[in-house]
């Protein structure tokens, strides 16, 4: 096998977790299969268990039930918490508002909610399917792609301000991503199987839940942030009772299912 | 009740013993069964096979001839084990009375 060909085989199974990589292209090489066969052989190998692995639920839930809404309503809220701090800080960039009257208390509180949603929503996707992770990172980058398109691209910044502060013309441009970092750490929290216990877990939710009403009642939320809770309270249901259990649960799910 | 491939793969393994792994098996199922096993459809039933219970897998030495990289050793469980069994026997049960079943014990005997 050529070098070149057994790069393209190792990038090919990179899907597969390290101990699979090994045993199946070390068993490739045991016998002597050509470089075509390997890398059909590995293809075919990453492809079935893809098809197999969204036989089961926790896919489409994942990528569907809570990464694609996530990312929408999250980078409202991102926006939102931009706009309020533009607004605080007599800065005005001309994004669309969704929100508009929130003071500096309202604001600590949707940025400790927009972490909160972000991190929660990040860990359900990394723990309910680990192996499908692509599926949700495209639909992320999709939405995000439009969306930011609809948002920022569209609605033109206000050039006499961001024409006299090129920086804030920068910060503007992310405005819409502000819960990227804390839904990849929830995502690679999830994904490491650390699963939260039913204690914290609760908490975690009531505080939430407790902060989105109080966000509510001052009208400075939008009726389909309600859904932002969903993943936290996920997260209660599914919390572990002891120190074990669920991780082993969740790796045989996907294991029974391929 | 076992599929086919699993049937064949826990048999084949079995047959192994100490020397089951990946491209032993493969190997094993090719002779036998007279058809081609791929990559996939192996590790893919080995997965499956382990999520059920049937065997236990786990991640041996690395050698030379494989290019220093670990090989995944199968050992069939008990469960496993009474699996195959259930299998064979229903086969065994399903078959008699057929013709090729027939002819094949007359050609034993």
């Amino acid at each position: 096998m050529t070098s070149s060909w057994w790069s393209l085989v190792e990038f090919a199974a990179r899907p597969l977790e390290r101990d699979e990589r090994e045993a199946v292209i070390g068993d490739s090489v045991e016998a002597g299969d050509s470089s075509w066969q390997a890398l059909s052989g590995v293809l075919g190998f990453v492809l079935r268990r893809q098809l197999l692995l969204w036989k089961s639920w926790r896919p489409w839930l994942a990528a569907f039930g809570f990464a694609a809404p996530s990312t929408w309503l999250l980078m409202t809220v991102s926006l939102s918490v931009t706009c309020t701090s533009e607004r605080l800080l007599g800065l005005n960039l001309g994004h669309w508002a969704p929100t508009g009257h929130e003071g500096i208390f309202m604001l600590l509180c949707h940025v400790f909610l927009l972490v909160a949603w972000s991190w929660t929503s990040g860990f359900a996707i990394g723990s309910l399917s680990p192996r499908t992770l692509w599926t949700s990172a495209a639909l992320f980058l999709l939405l995000a792609q439009f969306l930011n398109h609809m948002y920022i691209v569209a609605a033109p910044v206000h050039s006499a301000v961001a024409g006299g502060f090129p920086s804030f013309f920068a910060i503007a441009r992310l405005a819409p991503f502000l819960f990227v970092v804390p839904a990849f750490w929830g995502v690679s929290r999830g994904k490491r199987e650390v699963r939260l216990r039913r204690g914290p877990a609760l908490f975690l939710a009531a505080t939430i839940t407790i902060l989105t009403a109080a966000a509510w009642f001052n009208n400075a939320l939008w009726v389909l942030n309600w859904l932002l809770l969903c993943p936290a309270w996920f997260l209660v249901a599914t919390a572990r009772r002891s120190e074990t259990g669920r991780a082993t649960k969740v790796r045989q799910s996907e294991r029974s299912s391929v | 009740m076992l599929g086919e491939f699993e049937y064949l793969l826990i048999t084949t393994a079995a047959r192994l013993g100490d020397n089951a792994y990946g491209a032993a098996i493969r190997e094993g199922i090719e002779e036998i069964a007279q058809r081609k096993c791929s990559i996939g459809a192996l590790y893919t039933t080995i997965e499956r096979l382990e999520g059920k219970g049937l065997i236990t897998t786990w991640m041996g030495e690395a050698t030379a001839e494989r290019g220093g990289r670990a090989k995944r050793m199968v050992r069939v469980t008990g469960k496993g084990t009474r699996a195959a069994k259930e299998f064979y026997e229903v086969m065994m049960r399903v078959s008699s009375g057929a013709s090729w079943a027939v002819r094949r014990a007359e050609r034993l005997s």
